[in-house]
C-alpha cells in the first residue's frame, strides 16, 4: 500500500506539473489559433476590398461599381457566413452595397456589430483615375465570424490533441519507469517479508539502483549487528545451561545418595552437602540474572546517585554471617562518602560479586578488606585478600564470562568477575587486578566521582 | 567391579563415587585427562565413567588415544554439552555410551551395568552358577533364595568370580580388580577374603576351588 502511495505520489508530482504547463500552453494557443485566425480573415477581407475597388471605375463619366463574385466568394468556406460590403465616395456618396454598414476608420480591421451579428469588417480607400473630387473612393468588406470562429476551433483543437496525447505519454512512460525504477525496492520488501526467512541473512536485491543501494547496505548491517547480538546471547544461553548442568548432576547424586544411605550420620553429611549445593546454584541463578540485567539495552540505564561506602557498609553487613563462619577477618576502610552516578542495584551487586569473591578464595582465618577513597574526582574501591591471588598471565582472561582457571579447587561459576566488569563498564569506570601486599589479589575499581554540587 | 570415575568437578566426583561405593562398586577418582593412562595401568578397571570438559587433556582426546592404545574398556561419557554433534562425535571416537549432565544416578549406573554385561558377553541381568545367583540389577548375591550378606571387599572379590565363572581368576587379576587407590593393595588379604567366602558358601553347592600358582575359580556341583 505505502509502496503503491510512493507510484503516485511520484506520478503526480510529474503528471501534475505537466498538466499546469498544458493549461499555459493551450491558453497561449488558443491566442495564437485566434491571432492566425484573424490574420488570415484581415488578408482575405483586404482581398476582396481590394478586387471591389478594382472594379470600380468611370463608365461614361460617371462612376460605377460593379462588385466581382470572386470578391464574395472567397468567402464561402463552408460556414454560412455572410458578406456585407460598400463603396462610397470621398464625399460619402453610397455607389454600391448596404449603406448602414459601419465603416473601419483606422488602419486595419475592427470587429463591429451589424444586424445584431458580429462581423469583423475592413475600409480601403481607392483612387480612381478620372473620378474627380469623387476619388479617392472608399471600399468597406465585413464578414461575420462563423469561419473565422470555426478556424480558430480547427487550430486549437488540434493543438490541445496534440499537448493531451504529450501528457499521456509522458503518464504512460512515468508509470513505466516507476515500475521498473522501483522493482528492486519491491523485491527489497519481498526479500525482507519472506516466510522463509526466519535466519538474518543478508537481503540481496540484484540491480538495485545505487540510490537503493544504501538502503540495503544499511539494512543487512543493521540485521548483522542482530544476528551478532542474538549470538552473543545464544552463547550465553548455552553457557548458561551448561554451567548449570554440573551442579544439578551433583544435587541429584547427592539427594540419590542420601535416599539410598541408611546410616544416619552419612545421610546427614549428604544433605547438609545438597543444600550447600542448593545454595551455590541459587547463586549461580542469581548471577545469571544480574549478568543478563548488567547487557547492554535489557535494563533502562538508570543514573541513581548513591554513596559508595554507604553501599559497601551494607553489602559487608550481608556478607558478615560468611566470614565468621570461616574466621575471616572482613574490614572496611573508609573516610567520608562517595558519590557516583550509576544503577545502585547493578553497582550494589557488583560489591556483592567482589566481596564474595574474596572471601571465597581467603583461607579461614585471612582478611579481606574493602577500601573506599575519593581522588581526584574518581571514586576508588578496592577489595584486597589473601588467598592464592591471579597469576598475571590469567588477569585478562578472569573477566571473561565462565572463565575458570584450569585447576582451581574452589567452585565459582566463573561469572562474578564478568558481572564486575559489565556493571564497572556500564557505569563509565574501569576495573583492574594487582597482586595484593598480602600475596593475595587486589582488585580496583574506579568510577567517575559525582561532584558534590549537583 | 572397579570402576575409573573421570571428572573434574571434585564435589561431583566426590558423591557419585561415594554413591557408587554405596552399589558395591570399586571406584577410583582421577580429575584431569592426563592421569587417566596412570589409572589405567595401576589397576584393572572394568569400565571408565569419562566427563568430556576436563583440564590438561580434553576427555575427546583422552578416549581417542585410549582406542588408539587398542584398549577396549567400555567407556561411558558424561558431559554437559547435549548436543547432537557432541554425542555423534563422542560415540565416532569409541565412546560406548553418551550421558548428558543433568542424569539421574539410576540412569548412570543402568547405563554402566549394561556395558559390563556386554563387556563380559551375557544378555540375561542375573548371572548364576549353582544356587549362588547374582542379580546385577539389585547387585545383590542370594544363595539358595537367601540374599547373602557380604562386606564390600567380599562382594567385590566374588563378584569378581561369580563374573568370570567357570575360569581361572589370578591373585594378581582379583588385587587388581578389588582395590582402589586408596587402599594399599594386600595379595596375601586376598587369602582371607576367599576364606570369609568360603565359610558363607557353606553347604551350597558352589565352591571356590583354589588352582595352586594360578589362582582362584568359582564353580559348581552338578
Amino acid at each position: 500500500m505505502r509502496i503503491n502511495s510512493l507510484r503516485l505520489q511520484l506520478l503526480a508530482w510529474v503528471v501534475l506539473p505537466l498538466a499546469g504547463l498544458l493549461t499555459i500552453n493551450l491558453w497561449t494557443s488558443q491566442h495564437n489559433a485566434q491571432a492566425t485566425a484573424d490574420l488570415v480573415t484581415d488578408r482575405m477581407l483586404v482581398g476582396s476590398a481590394r478586387a471591389i475597388a478594382e472594379q470600380v471605375a468611370m463608365e461614361d463619366g460617371v462612376l460605377d461599381a460593379t462588385i466581382p463574385p470572386a470578391a464574395i466568394e472567397m468567402f464561402d468556406t463552408g460556414d454560412r457566413d455572410s458578406v456585407y460590403y460598400h463603396v462610397k465616395t470621398a464625399g460619402g456618396r453610397l455607389l454600391t452595397g448596404y449603406p448602414d454598414l459601419p465603416e473601419a476608420l483606422q488602419r486595419g480591421s475592427i470587429e463591429a456589430s451589424y444586424r445584431n451579428r458580429r462581423l469583423r469588417l475592413l475600409t480601403l480607400s481607392h483612387a480612381v483615375i478620372g473620378a474627380g473630387a469623387d476619388s479617392p473612393i472608399t471600399v468597406t468588406v465585413g464578414v461575420t465570424l462563423a469561419g473565422h470562429d470555426a478556424m480558430v476551433k480547427r487550430l486549437w483543437l488540434s493543438a490541445f490533441a496534440q499537448q493531451l496525447a504529450l501528457v499521456a505519454i509522458a503518464g504512460v512512460f512515468v508509470l513505466l519507469g516507476l515500475r521498473r525504477g522501483l522493482a528492486p525496492l519491491i523485491r527489497l520488501r519481498d526479500a525482507v517479508r519472506s516466510p522463509n526467512r526466519s535466519d538474518l541473512d543478508p537481503v540481496e536485491v540484484p540491480g538495485a539502483q545505487s540510490e537503493i543501494r544504501p538502503l540495503i547496505d544499511a539494512l543487512n548491517a543493521y540485521m548483522e549487528r542482530v544476528r551478532a547480538q542474538m549470538a552473543a546471547q545464544r552463547r550465553f544461553i548455552a553457557n548458561a545451561a551448561h554451567q548449570l548442568r554440573t551442579p544439578l548432576a551433583l544435587m541429584s547424586t547427592q539427594a540419590s545418595y542420601a535416599l539410598r544411605e541408611s546410616a544416619a550420620e552419612q545421610r546427614r553429611e549428604a544433605l547438609v552437602a545438597l543444600q550447600a549445593s542448593s545454595g551455590r546454584l541459587a547463586r549461580l541463578a542469581e548471577q545469571l540474572l544480574t549478568l543478563s540485567r548488567a547487557e547492554p539495552g535489557s535494563r533502562r540505564p538508570r543514573a541513581d546517585r548513591i554513596d559508595l561506602t554507604e553501599a559497601a557498609r551494607q553489602v559487608l553487613e550481608g556478607q558478615a554471617p560468611k566470614a565468621i563462619e570461616r574466621n575471616i577477618d572482613l574490614g572496611l576502610e573508609e573516610d567520608g562518602p562517595v558519590p557516583v552516578i550509576g544503577d545502585g542495584t547493578m553497582l550494589r551487586e557488583m560489591i556483592v560479586n567482589l566481596v564474595d569473591n574474596a572471601l571465597r578464595y581467603s583461607k579461614p582465618g585471612g582478611s579481606v578488606t574493602v577500601r573506599l577513597a575519593a581522588v581526584d574526582g574518581v571514586a576508588e574501591l578496592t577489595v584486597t585478600d589473601d588467598g592464592p591471588g591471579i597469576p598475571a598471565e590469567e588477569w585478562e582472561h578472569v573477566f571473561e564470562r565462565f572463565y575458570r582457571i584450569a585447576g582451581a579447587s574452589e567452585e565459582g561459576s566463573g561469572l562474578g568477575l564478568a558481572i564486575v566488569r559489565e556493571v564497572v563498564e556500564n557505569a563509565g569506570g574501569s576495573v583492574t587486578l594487582g597482586d595484593a601486599a598480602s600475596g593475595g589479589l587486589k582488585v580496583e575499581v574506579r568510577l567517575p566521582l559525582s561532584s558534590v554540587k549537583d | 567391579m572397579r570402576l575409573l570415575l573421570v571428572e573434574d568437578n571434585r564435589e561431583l566426583a566426590d558423591w557419585l563415587s561415594k554413591t557408587l561405593r554405596q552399589a558395591s562398586y570399586v571406584v577410583d577418582v582421577v580429575h584431569d585427562g592426563e592421569d587417566v593412562e596412570h589409572a589405567l595401568a595401576a589397576g584393572d578397571h572394568a569400565l571408565i565413567i569419562l566427563d568430556l570438559a576436563l583440564p590438561r587433556m580434553g576427555g575427546m582426546e583422552v578416549l581417542k588415544r585410549l582406542r588408539a592404545r587398542g584398549n577396549p574398556v567400555p567407556v561411558i561419557v558424561l558431559t554437559a554439552n547435549a548436543s547432537l554433534d557432541g554425542r555423534v562425535k563422542g560415540l565416532n571416537e569409541g565412546a560406548d555410551d553418551y550421558l548428558a549432565k543433568p542424569f539421574q544416578i539410576e540412569e548412570l549406573e543402568a547405563r554402566i551395568r549394561v556395558q559390563l554385561r556386554r563387556a563380559n558377553d551375557r544378555t540375561a541381568p542375573v548371572i548364576s552358577c549353582g544356587d549362588l545367583v547374582f542379580d546385577t540389577n539389585t547387585r545383590l548375591f542370594s544363595l539358595g533364595g537367601e540374599t547373602l550378606s557380604l562386606t564390600p571387599r567380599e562382594h567385590a572379590v566374588l563378584e569378581q568370580l561369580v563374573v568370570k565363572a567357570g575360569r581361572t581368576v589370578s591373585k594378581a587379576a582379583l588385587s587388581a580388580a578389588i582395590y582402589d587407590f586408596e587402599t594399599d593393595a594386600d595379595p596375601s588379604a586376598i587369602e582371607i577374603y576367599v576364606h570369609r567366602l568360603r565359610k558363607k558358601l557353606e553347604g551350597s553347592r558352589v565352591q571356590i576351588a583354589t588352582l595352586r600358582g594360578l589362582g582362584y575359580l568359582l564353580r559348581h556341583e552338578d
